[in-house]
């Protein structure tokens, strides 16, 4: 009977996403927005990179929200504030002390690390195992706070770092944004970094020991308090990498946080919540369906939100566990 | 009971759930370098005393000498980094992680990386698990569960081991060749192993001491063919007669 239900899900699942990535082409043609020349397709072509270019920074800061869910079962609310942060402290050290954004993750990271482990040691250890709702309302009231402190800080006027602008040209007609390529490469290097940790470092199998059974993994020596913490600074640290990496490309302004917070459980709900390389996978085709959105549908990058408010009800309402998630008890 | 043979005091040892008196001042030594059972009807408090004694539940009040300390309060890793394991009733291993990667897992941080390895493959031979290194422990059938857990709770080492119901879904064969474990671990390593379990073969021809609770209370303690004939203990079981 379960079985049963769980092959349903997975073609409910299966149909609407093949019915989310269909819609956009559909709108297209009906506002004939879709004209299937050569000129059109390579446009297709060069959104679609686009797209897996930004999924693989969407992915790698949701990776740090489905890490804390998967250890710890806390909603933070506050990782897209997070994220924001990381894309001011890049814009500070840009304008302020002339780093490279690049460079600048060699000190924003170690800050962001130190950040986690705090509000980990200060605020979520005490409730960790409690309501869930504790946690979720402190990571909200956390969230706002930053959002303030940054209002108070920078004012609400958009920031944007000038960074590698020009466009690197695949084919004749096919181009990509140099900043999306670096993003994306550095996404993709500090995604892989972190899976290699999980898998083969003995703190990254205490990590996921940790999320399987916390009980477990006490009897087993594990000292889960340290595990959290690091856990935390680790999501942080993603988060804040994730900041660096859109603030390159995107303006953002104390608000912006609030976006990510969405795309992030969006991509996490998709790709099954605590589960790493579902989130990866979630993240490219989040960032994919937003930008066929924001290319066929008329007044499109104003509805991407609309992406991923609706791929996160749909997918809980069809299928709770996300594409790679665990069943559910 | 001389000092030196004791590996666990345990004093007064009390947890209450609400109005249910799970264990109510329970008071018992393990001896060193035995093999010892804890029985009792269902609900009698074993697991709970195996929870209390391990940390996983913390005691309302009472004592747990180990090495002459107290680890009542204790974290469970703090109670396993001083040389205390378990096994549980229902197996728990990371059904997501490999063979190799769940017995990694019990190693301590101090342990060093090569050494852990070397360990690991040394206790995966032991109980046969070897060729199943790199299979999930999802994928493992019970019985092999039951191995990996019992493989996993030594990896460091420990000097006292705690069992809970080891013979519990375990097919003959494979509860023989456990047993064979047990005892190699108890007669060539001198270590201290407390089972739980209801299957009285095992207790009885195992067990060099028995203890046994009811109601959360040590009712009887002894060897196992005075616990057989003992009063208090077959009026636990059976009701009066």
């Amino acid at each position: 009977m379960q079985e049963k239900a769980e092959i349903r899900s997975k073609y409910w699942l299966a149909v609407f996403l093949v019915a989310a990535y269909t819609i956009p082409f559909a709108v297209g043609i009906y506002t004939e927005n879709v004209f299937f020349d050569l000129q059109w397709l390579a446009d297709l072509t060069t959104v679609i990179l686009n797209g897996i270019m930004q999924g693989g920074v969407y992915a790698m800061f949701a990776v740090g929200l489905t890490l804390i869910f998967g250890v710890m079962r806390i909603i933070n609310v506050a990782h897209g504030e997070l994220v924001m942060l990381g894309a001011y402290l890049t814009w500070m050290f840009f304008f302020y002390v002339g780093v490279d954004p690049l460079l600048a993750l060699f000190i924003t990271l170690p800050i962001a690390f130190v950040i986690g482990l705090l509000i980990q040691k200060l605020l979520l250890n005490a409730v960790v195992g409690g309501p869930e709702l504790t946690p979720l309302l402190i990571t909200f009231g956390m969230g706002l706070t930053i959002i303030h402190i940054v209002e108070a800080i920078f004012t609400t006027d958009y920031r944007t770092i000038p960074y590698a602008p020009d466009a690197f040209q695949l084919t004749e007609t096919i181009a990509v944004s140099r900043s999306k390529i670096i993003s994306f490469v550095m996404a993709a290097f500090i995604s892989i970094t972190v899976f290699i940790f999980l898998k083969i470092h003995r703190i990254g199998k205490a990590i996921r020991a940790t999320a399987q059974n916390a009980d477990v993994a006490m009897v087993c020596g594990i000292n889960i308090f340290h595990i959290y913490m690091i856990t935390s600074g680790l999501a942080a640290a993603l988060a804040v990498a994730g900041g660096a990496l859109v603030s390159i490309q995107f303006g953002f302004n104390p608000e912006t946080g609030v976006l990510y917070t969405l795309q992030a459980f969006a991509i996490i709900v998709l790709g099954g919540r605590g589960h790493y390389i579902g989130a990866l996978i979630g993240g490219v085709m989040l960032a994919v369906i937003e930008s066929l959105i924001s290319f066929m549908i008329p007044n499109g990058t104003a509805m991407v939100e609309i992406a991923s408010y609706g791929m996160m009800v749909f997918v809980l309402l069809i299928r709770p566990r996300g594409l790679m998630g665990p069943k559910e008890n | 009971m001389a000092d030196m043979e004791i590996a666990l005091d345990i004093q007064h040892l009390k947890k209450y759930f609400g109005g249910i008196k799970a264990v109510d001042g329970c008071t018992f030594q393990v001896p060193r370098g035995q093999i010892s059972g804890l029985i009792g009807p269902n609900g009698s408090g074993k697991t709970t005393t195996f929870n209390l004694l391990t940390g996983v539940l913390e005691a309302d009040s009472g004592e747990v000498i180990y090495n002459g300390e107290n680890i009542v309060g204790l974290k469970p890793y703090e109670i396993f980094n001083r040389g205390i394991s378990r096994t549980f009733q229902i197996t728990r291993i990371y059904r997501e992680m490999t063979v190799f990667e769940n017995m990694l897992s019990a190693s301590s941080m101090k342990m060093p990386v090569r050494e852990a390895r070397e360990r690991a493959e040394q206790l995966m031979e032991f109980v046969t698990l070897t060729k199943l290194r790199g299979e999930y422990g999802g994928n493992l059938s019970y019985g092999q569960q039951k191995l990996l857990e019992f493989a996993r709770a030594l990896m460091t080492d420990p000097d006292l081991i705690l069992l809970d119901e080891p013979a519990a879904g375990v097919n003959r064969t494979l509860l023989n060749n456990l047993l064979d474990h047990i005892h190699h671990l108890q007669e060539e390593q001198g270590k201290t192993i407390l089972i739980v379990e209801h299957d009285m073969n095992v207790i009885m021809n195992h067990c060099e001491k028995v203890f046994v609770l009811d109601y959360g209370v040590k009712i009887a303690e002894g060897l196992p063919e005075d616990i057989q004939t003992n009063e208090d203990v077959i009026e636990a079981y059976f009701g009066h007669r």
